[in-house]
């Protein structure tokens, strides 16, 4: 035995042994006195093939337990740590319940506690582990098809069985070292996306989500297609909802109220600069407010919100960016107070810090969002500088908007910006991805009714419109004011479409 | 942890702007491997976590599983300065469950917080069955029962008074105090559940129930589903992987693709009906191609009298004898059986191979399925049997032994003598060899006047729901000139205790005292099931005499009320009865229960005294503190022991048939060079030919046979819609008629739609999810399909465990079961007709108002006619019906009954039935050589001691 100083906890779920008797959900269940709709753990039926060649197989899913956890990192109060012990341990007490963790993490293994409004998860059992006894689901299992132990001892059962046989994890791709390995397991069964999932069971149904199409619009499975004959409901699923697109697009328009003053400043005279940048703080101070109140709103646990600053995990973007917000703001008051002329030497070094803040404000959710492991179609390398273009559209347009007369000069920028921001859209959507998942979910936004907003909404009236009363017709306040508007929609109507897609997929 | 902990939060707690973050409590450690369990001398001083990382002082205290018949172990870890449960988990010290549980052994949490469990006794305030009931003391409900039953004992009624059991859980105990009470009061559940495959497994070797040895075996030969339900599930799931991962083999018949299924090397889907041709059909390949157990079939099949019966001019040879059997088996030829089944050609030869390869390993073992589905289904245990004895596994290591050698009855410190009296509502002439009492009967019995009830106590027994023909029940029991006194001993709310008197409330397993033994393995084990928080009280020096205090509100035990019952009922000692319930430690006084079990442990069970001296506590603490033991000896091979002789006992050896008597009385028989016990058939070896069958009017089926079923495939046409109804099958994580209760259960299954073939389901242009009748002779049920490549074409499934209702003017528990309504009709039929789905509902428990599921599925059992099996007594439970797709007036959950045609239906298969009479087999009722739960006296046997009606 080497030294136990730090063992490395995980599971062997050995399917050759399994007999899919739910046994581990319902000791989970009690050992946690976890209520209904809440699954720690679960055990996935899968069916394929054609009679008498019928299979049907059983998949013990949960929390894996990864070595490079992305709901640990993502996590703004360091609620999810991994302990020294490899285990993926879960604090509620610090929890502010984000959602954030259910983006990140890709195998859908965390839900809502109903009562606490916190995340809750497959702990390992840490409270039992920390005297020295197995989980309560390998502990009541009664084909020992749960091993637990030790990874980093070599001479350990769960080490020789991960040794000796061949064994799988859920999304190696990922990268996030997930450390169940399963025996014998079926790529349909661990591939959500490899089998078909129908709301009624072998014995019942699941709770509807939304990853599911509507009540009586379900597609028929093709006969001998694997199929999830008994499953949960996608816990994940647009846990991020429209509060979340909101603050997207309020959060654009009060970065690029600051942008695009910043931008103007170079090249424009003074007083177009300062007409602008004397709306700008306030469009700013505003917008930020509306933001932070979507923000705190959108949490679980809205009294908790200041935690997010006081109780920070550096790792998480969440945490950078509500710095940066914060620190936005506050330079942001700083200039609504001070009201300097750009021109002046206060005024210029107010405007160039506020430009870089609400450059960070407007582009750190692509980090943000690219931290949300589970979501494939996030994962774009283009996403902050999308977000950039899009909050001096979003600055140029509410400056446009609220003075069409002074600040008429800005339909040029607007329509510079919108044509630098289309391809980005386009390429969101249209660009080759690199995983099913992300193809999926960007092939989503363009069909049925969320292809009708995509391409009416986010595309015609919110990006090529606005260009051509711009640029194609004769210029008046009432078509700046009109395309400044549908810019503005157009944003919202992308960050919705953006927000939902990846989320309306199954993950586990 | 606390290094990640940032400056800004250490200076925002300073200010107090955020919590401090707590240090988790470091509790001291077993070790530094991860074990399952705490070492047993820890046991009754703990220092656990609980879930939210609250230190705890706890204690564990086994206790028995009550959620099957297979008694696991429990171990209830209780926070002993909370009183509460704070987990039940295994006991890793019970022989026969090793530390591991179904689902339902965990749920047990459930039910004991079930926020709508019944928590005092009950009092029926309205019209039976109308669901009104007002709380009542447990001195008043007793005195009331006490006065029934004296009154009947008093005036020689005796045969009005009857118990009847659905879930045991223990042994004997009730059986002593019936005895004790004088009457043949003793009904079961038996011919809804296992009567077939005990008449099959009597026949053959004398025993009733196979126990197969998985843990050792070669080929798991199953015609059930043990890896998911069944007794024993999970003491055998858990023997079955572990041999599976060995190398063993399993092969299972069953029309669906069970779980069981889905993890055999060979599943053959047959027709129902069918499973006995193919096991013949394999017995035939075996034989012909010699690859049997010659010299286990030379010894140990009574071949002797298979030529003397059937070919008595033959030389009684071995040789002779196989040419003749062989000629016998010649009528199940492969093809044509396959073509029967409905299997794929070559089907029986990869069996024949699977179980010549396993020598005499074979573990073999049918429960309900096939036996409890067909008329006939006897003789497929009986072909099973057979099968498993020519490859030489009967009673060997990794074979099938039979139960009676796994399991141990201990006797209580006063057996009262059995009886002489023979209660003809329960033991009807009709079926002179059921297995056993004629339970299913009992509405249509006293409907045809056999008898009337004058108190009958229903014991965790839900006949309204779980048996077929409910309707029929529902009118016995609410027409009080035929049911008197209606006692309904419980834990939950169920069906049948609407229509009750008095419904008292009795424990879950962690609450009740029961010893139990069951044939799990190879190997005998006693399990003792206490209430946990009087047992800690005993342990921790505060005895009690009394379970109720420690339990939930006035929630009893059986055991306790037994005792007290009985003294009422025989205050002065007069009838007789009292002397059995005075305790053999105080003489005159009453026994209590702990003294009942301390005088079982340090009397009647072998090795007991001796283990418990070994760890230094006298039998009943150490059963108390380790729940069971496990008896010493082999438990396999036992025919082959040698009979002990002395100068008192000197067997004669007969040279023909090689049975040695005693007076007369065979006590063996000589096999290989000595006197052996052999089995307890008349050959004292497994018999083909059973001459108690000849003699008892069934000589057309004295030797095994595959008869044909009531749903034969013959008698069936997909076509038209007719199709059998297999309605048997069960899930892994429901309890009969307790699942209600349990949250976590019901959110895993909660629906038992019809199943159906994609090939079928097109024929009749039905597609998944769509409503259909199901017809049945006296009636129908609408439900939903659910269309599978995971069942056999030709056939229907639909689960049993499923359909639950309450009514709205009831209690019930509304987990689990949907609120129904009773309609007459005015064609004479009555219709069961949903109101309102399970819903959401507001309790202590925050759960309730959570439930998301909406279905509690359908009761299927209501439309299902009474049909007797005439050999085995059996309920034979598959339905030949008619699949319709749902008319516009059809529900979901709708059932439609007509009484008459059930009347009829009964009849029709009663007219099967080949009754005793006083005037054949020298005027008895029954073959004393069969078996029955409530023992009896030889002479209750004659017609002429009781003859009743």
């Amino acid at each position: 035995m080497t030294s136990r100083s730090s063992p490395s906890y995980g599971f062997v779920i050995d399917n050759r042994r399994c007999i899919g008797c739910h046994a581990c959900t319902v000791a989970c269940k009690t050992e946690h006195s976890d209520p209904v709709g809440v699954n720690k753990t679960w055990v996935q039926y899968l069916e394929k093939g054609v009679h008498p060649r019928a299979e049907r197989a059983f998949h013990v899913l949960r929390c894996n337990h990864c070595s490079q956890a992305p709901c640990v990192d993502m996590c703004p109060t360091a609620s999810l740590t991994i302990r020294e012990d490899a285990i993926v341990d879960f604090d509620p007490s610090r929890c502010i319940g984000c959602k954030a963790c259910m983006q990140a993490c890709p195998y859908d293994a965390i839900d809502i506690h109903p009562d606490t409004g916190t995340a809750t998860k497959c702990n390992y059992c840490a409270h039992r582990v920390d005297v020295g006894r197995e989980p309560a689901c390998a502990v009541v299992c009664p084909a020992d098809a749960i091993i637990t132990g030790d990874l980093s001892d070599p001479e350990s059962r769960i080490s020789t069985l991960v040794a000796g046989q061949p064994t799988m994890v859920r999304k190696p791709e990922k990268g996030t070292g997930p450390k169940i390995h399963y025996i014998e397991g079926h790529r349909e069964a661990l591939d959500p996306l490899a089998s078909h999932r129908s709301v009624r069971t072998l014995w019942g149904e699941r709770p509807r989500d939304a990853t599911d199409r509507e009540e009586g619009q379900e597609l028929s499975i093709p006969r001998g297609d694997p199929r999830r004959t008994y499953d949960i409901q996608q816990r994940h699923a647009v846990s991020w909802g429209a509060k979340v697109s909101s603050y997207l697009w309020t959060k654009s328009i009060a970065a690029g109220a600051l942008m695009v003053p910043a931008l103007l400043a170079p090249f424009e005279r003074t007083s177009l600069v300062d007409s602008a940048l004397s709306l700008g703080w306030s469009i700013a101070l505003i917008f930020l407010a509306l933001t932070g109140v979507l923000l705190v709103l959108d949490l679980k646990r809205p009294e908790r919100f200041l935690w997010v600053l006081l109780r920070p995990q550096w790792g998480s973007w969440l945490v950078r960016g509500a710095y940066g917000i914060t620190l936005y703001g506050a330079v942001a008051t700083l200039g609504w107070w001070l009201q300097a002329s750009s021109g002046s030497s206060t005024g210029a070094l107010l405007l160039a810090t506020a430009a870089l803040l609400a450059t960070f404000v407007a582009v750190y959710t692509g980090w943000l969002f690219g931290q949300a492991k589970g979501r494939d179609l996030w994962q774009s390398a283009l996403s902050p500088i999308h977000l950039g273009f899009q909050a001096i559209v979003a600055g140029a347009a509410i400056l446009l908007l609220l003075k069409p007369d002074e600040l008429s000069d800005l339909r040029g920028l607007l329509a510079v910006a919108l044509i630098l921001e289309l391809p980005f859209m386009l390429l969101e959507v249209f660009g080759k991805h690199s995983t099913q998942a992300a193809a999926i979910a960007a092939r989503s936004m363009t069909v049925g009714i969320r292809g009708k907003w995509f391409y009416l909404g986010a595309l015609a009236a919110g990006r090529i419109l606005p260009v051509v009363l711009i640029v194609g017709t004769t210029t008046n306040e009432m078509r700046s004011g009109l395309a400044a508007l549908l810019a503005l929609a157009g944003i919202a109507i992308w960050e919705h479409l953006w927000v939902e897609a990846p989320q309306r997929l199954p993950l586990a | 942890m606390s290094s990640k902990i940032s400056w800004i939060e250490r200076l925002a707690a300073q200010f107090g702007l955020v919590p401090r973050t707590r240090g988790l409590p470091q509790p001291e450690r077993y070790g530094d491997d991860l074990r399952d369990f705490p070492p047993f001398d820890r046991w009754l001083e703990l220092e656990e976590l609980d879930s939210r990382r609250n230190p705890r002082r706890m204690a564990m205290v086994p206790t028995t599983c009550f959620n099957c018949e297979a008694g696991c172990g429990l171990l209830a870890t209780v926070d002993v300065d909370e009183n509460e449960i704070v987990r039940i988990e295994g006991n890793p010290l019970h022989p026969g469950s090793r530390g591991r549980n179904c689902a339902k052994g965990p749920a047990t949490l459930n039910q004991v917080q079930d926020p709508e469990r019944i928590l005092q006794p009950m009092k029926r305030s309205g019209p039976r069955g109308e669901g009104g009931f007002v709380p009542v003391s447990w001195d008043e409900a007793l005195d009331q029962i006490a006065a029934s039953v004296r009154e009947r004992l008093l005036s020689d009624r005796h045969d009005e008074v009857m118990y009847h059991v659905g879930r045991p859980g223990h042994e004997g105990s009730v059986e002593r105090v019936l005895q004790a009470w004088g009457i043949d009061g003793h009904n079961s559940h038996t011919t809804v559940c296992s009567a077939s495959a005990r008449c099959g497994y009597q026949l053959t070797w004398g025993y009733d129930r196979p126990a197969p040895d998985h843990e050792n075996a070669q080929l798991i030969l199953l015609l059930s589903s043990h890896l998911e339900a069944g007794h024993y599930f999970n003491p055998h799931a858990q023997r079955i992987v572990e041999a599976k991962e060995r190398g063993a083999r399993i092969v299972v018949l069953d029309p669906r693709l069970s779980n069981t299924a889905a993890r055999a090397d060979l599943w053959l889907p047959t027709r129902p009906g069918t499973e006995g041709a193919v096991l013949l059909a394999t017995l035939r390949l075996l034989i012909d191609e010699n690859t049997f157990d010659r010299t286990f079939v030379d010894n140990w099949i009574d071949w002797r009298g298979y030529l003397e019966n059937l070919h008595p001019e033959d030389a009684p040879t071995v040789e002779r004898f196989l040419e003749r059997f062989s000629e016998y088996l010649s009528q199940w030829t492969a093809t044509e059986v396959e073509q029967l089944a409905g299997l794929e050609a070559g089907s029986i030869r990869a069996l024949a191979d699977e179980v010549a390869r396993a020598g005499n390993r074979v573990a073999a073992h049918i429960w309900r399925s096939a036996a409890s589905g067909n008329l006939g289904g006897w003789q497929i245990a009986r072909a099973m049997a057979l099968l498993t004895a020519f490859t030489g596994s009967a009673g060997r290591e990794g074979g099938t032994s039979p139960a009676g050698w796994n399991k141990f009855k201990p006797d209580f410190f006063s057996m009262p003598e059995h009886g002489s009296r023979w209660n003809e509502l329960i033991w009807p002439r009709q079926w002179p060899t059921s297995f056993y009492e004629m339970s299913h009967l009992l509405p249509h019995l006293v409907e045809d006047g056999v008898g009337k009830i004058g108190v009958y106590f229903t014991r965790v027994f839900n006949p309204v729901w779980t048996f077929p023909d409910g309707m029929s029940w529902m009118r016995m029991l609410r027409d009080e000139n035929k049911v008197g006194l209606h006692v309904a001993l419980t834990p939950t709310w169920n069906e049948t205790a609407y229509f009750a008197d008095l419904v008292l409330p009795m424990g879950h397993s962690t609450e009740r005292h029961d010893i139990q033994s069951q044939e799990t393995h190879s190997s005998r084990w006693v399990s003792f099931r206490q209430p946990i928080f009087r047992t800690l009280a005993r342990l921790q020096g505060k005895p009690s005499s009394d379970t109720r205090g420690f339990n939930a509100g006035q929630v009893w035990e059986e055991d306790e009320f037994w005792i007290e019952l009985s003294w009422r009922i025989d205050p002065d000692g007069e009838l007789g009865i009292r002397k059995h319930f005075e305790s053999p430690y105080r003489p005159g006084e009453k026994v209590t229960v702990e003294e009942q079990y301390r005088y079982m442990f340090e009397n009647d069970i072998p090795g007991l005294p001796e283990k418990a001296a070994e760890m230094e506590m006298d039998p009943f603490e150490y059963m108390s503190r380790v729940g069971a033991h496990e008896l010493p000896g082999e438990s396999i091979r036992c025919h082959e022991n040698k009979v002990e002789i002395s100068d008192g006992f000197r067997p004669v050896v007969d040279a023909k048939t090689g049975i040695a008597t005693v007076d007369g009385k065979a006590v063996g028989v000589a096999v290989d060079g000595a006197i052996r016990h052999g089995f307890p058939t008349e050959s004292r070896r497994i018999e083909i030919y059973s001459r108690l069958l000849d003699e008892w009017g069934f000589g057309d089926m004295a030797l095994p046979g595959s008869p044909e079923s009531h749903v034969d495939p013959g008698k069936l046409d997909p076509e038209k819609g007719i199709y059998v109804l297999v309605p048997t099958f069960r899930l892994p994580t429901m309890i009969h008629s307790r699942s209600a209760n349990s949250k976590h259960l019901m959110e895993i299954s909660h629906a038992n739609p019809v199943w159906i073939h994609p090939d079928e389901a097109q024929r009749h242009g039905i597609e998944d999810a769509d409503l259909v009748r199901i017809e049945t002779e006296i009636g129908h049920f609408v439900n939903r399909v659910w269309v599978t490549d995971g069942l056999r074409p030709g056939v229907l499934a639909c689960s049993h465990h499923m359909g639950r209702w309450r009514l709205d003017t009831g209690p019930g528990s509304r987990w689990g079961s949907a609120t129904v309504r009773f309609e007459d009709l005015p064609s004479g039929q009555v219709r069961l007709r949903l109101i309102e789905d399970v819903v959401p509902f507001q309790s202590k428990d925050p759960d309730s108002s959570r439930s998301w599921w909406s279905e509690a599925g359908v009761h299927q059992n209501l439309a299902f006619p009474v049909q007797t099996d005439p050999v085995s007594g059996m309920h034979c439970w598959h339905q030949k019906v008619r699949l319709n797709r749902a008319s516009p007036e059809d529900r979901y959950g709708d059932v439609v009954v007509d009484p008459a045609k059930s009347r009829q239906v009964h009849q029709r298969w009663k007219e099967m039935a080949r009754p005793a009479s006083p005037e054949l087999h020298g005027g008895l009722r029954r073959p004393r050589e069969l078996p029955r739960p409530l023992g009896r006296s030889p002479e209750a046997y004659l017609f002429e001691q009781n003859p009743g009606s």
